[in-house]
């Protein structure tokens, strides 16, 4: 009597390992698949957050530069007032010039960032960094353009009941040349709330 | 001699496929939901402290403008001998801009409470993040230019020849300029506001 006796060798590692690699393999593809989706819109918006940029370093530069040259000298002069008219003769438009050239070399500062949120369209960090920033910077935008805005409107109009005259009567040119940089430096302030809801509509979990 | 023969079944794909994939679908749940849900609940919470000091803030500024009336005991032959927030339209802006935020405070506190009932929704969180920093641009927009007048208020401008009107109307300045630093204060508070936002919105 010979006891034949064989082991069956099952083989569990190799269907183990094919079963886990091919649950890996497809959870893999799962989440390439999702972050191709979400990837791909968000980083739409980051492209759009690019060009709105590009556009807002534009007008900015054009703003600061029109009211730092926004010189006018009269050919003639009169009794009560002076014969020219500069940007450094209003401390609120010294501060505009100012202002408005800081926002402006913010925004280069900022074009890497958005090209990183390009790049990456799902890392949270760039997008929030530039989503503090750009609050921040909207504030002293919107500071430098409403202040300006109140002085030009005082120019324009006057006020009698602080004897306060419009200067705009004299210095036409002058008047104009300031009200377009204030112009331009609101339409800026749209621009920044543009990009702070892109930035937080990137940012949202999907 | 006997013949034993077993058939071992040997479950090839179930089991250990299943053995594979769902403790890790199992983990991943329990760790997101409890997770930045008490953490977002706590940024909600913060916000909606923050909405209430804003509302504060806001109407003081809006408030104190509006009542900042001097009538001068006696008058000169150049300017006019009494002074409040109707004779200047930026002010007049400024009452009621900053009226209008109040209400805007005040209306969003409910969408707040839905943050904190519900941390994790983004819907709620993204409408106030829009609709504050609107109200940001506007606050901000209407404190400035208070400041720039309150400033010429106070010191006048040499080259145009207007006149600081404060050496007269003491008081007057003096509640302008105060009512112009509060509505400051609310705009610190929507920046805050707005970052929250920003960072409870982030995916985990």
């Amino acid at each position: 009597m010979a006891k034949e006796s064989t082991t069956i060798d099952i083989g569990e590692p190799s269907t183990v390992t094919k079963s886990t690699s091919h649950a890996v393999a497809d959870e893999k593809k799962k989440s390439f698949v999702t972050a191709a989706a979400g990837g791909g819109y968000k980083r739409g918006l980051a492209i759009f957050d690019f060009l709105l940029r590009l556009a807002a370093i534009g007008i900015t530069i054009g703003a600061s530069s029109v009211m730092f040259t926004a010189e006018e000298t009269l050919p003639f002069f009169t009794q009560f007032l002076q014969f020219q008219a500069g940007y450094d003769d209003f401390p609120t438009f010294q501060f505009f010039v100012i202002a408005i050239a800081i926002v402006a070399s913010y925004l280069v500062l900022s074009l890497p960032f958005s090209i990183v949120t390009i790049v990456r369209p799902l890392a949270v960090a760039p997008r929030l960094i530039l989503l503090i920033s750009d609050t921040v910077v909207l504030t002293l935008t919107t500071a430098a353009a409403a202040a300006a805005a109140s002085i030009v409107y005082l120019a324009h109009n006057g006020n009698a009941n602080t004897n306060w005259l419009p200067i705009c009567q004299q210095f036409g040119d002058f008047c104009q040349t300031t009200s377009t940089a204030v112009v331009a430096a609101s339409i800026s302030v749209v621009f920044f709330i543009l990009l702070i809801v892109i930035s937080a509509i990137a940012l949202k979990r999907h | 001699m006997k013949n034993e023969s077993t058939i071992i079944d040997v479950p090839a794909e179930s089991s250990s496929a299943m053995k594979g994939k769902a403790p890790l679908i199992g983990m991943a749940k329990d760790h997101t939901t409890s997770g930045s849900g008490g953490y977002k609940r706590g940024l909600s919470i913060f916000d909606f402290l923050l909405r209430l000091a804003a509302i504060i803030a806001a109407s003081v500024a809006a408030a104190t403008m509006f009542t900042s009336d001097e009538t001068l005991p006696l008058f000169t032959q150049f300017l006019q001998f009494e002074a409040g927030y109707d004779d200047l339209p930026t002010f007049q802006f400024f009452v009621i801009a900053m009226s209008i935020v109040s209400g805007y405070l005040v209306l969003s506190l409910p969408i707040s409470v839905v943050t904190i009932v519900r941390p994790l929704a983004t819907a709620p969180r993204l409408l106030l993040l829009v609709l504050d920093t609107a109200a940001l641009a506007f606050n901000m927009a209407a404190a400035s230019s208070a400041a720039a007048i309150s400033y010429l208020a106070h010191n006048g401008n040499q080259n145009t020849n207007w006149l600081p009107i404060c050496q007269q109307f003491g008081d007057f300045c003096l509640k302008s300029s105060g009512a112009v630093v509060s509505s400051f204060v609310a705009v610190v508070f929507f920046t805050i506001l707005v970052v929250l936002s920003g960072v409870a919105l982030k995916r985990h």
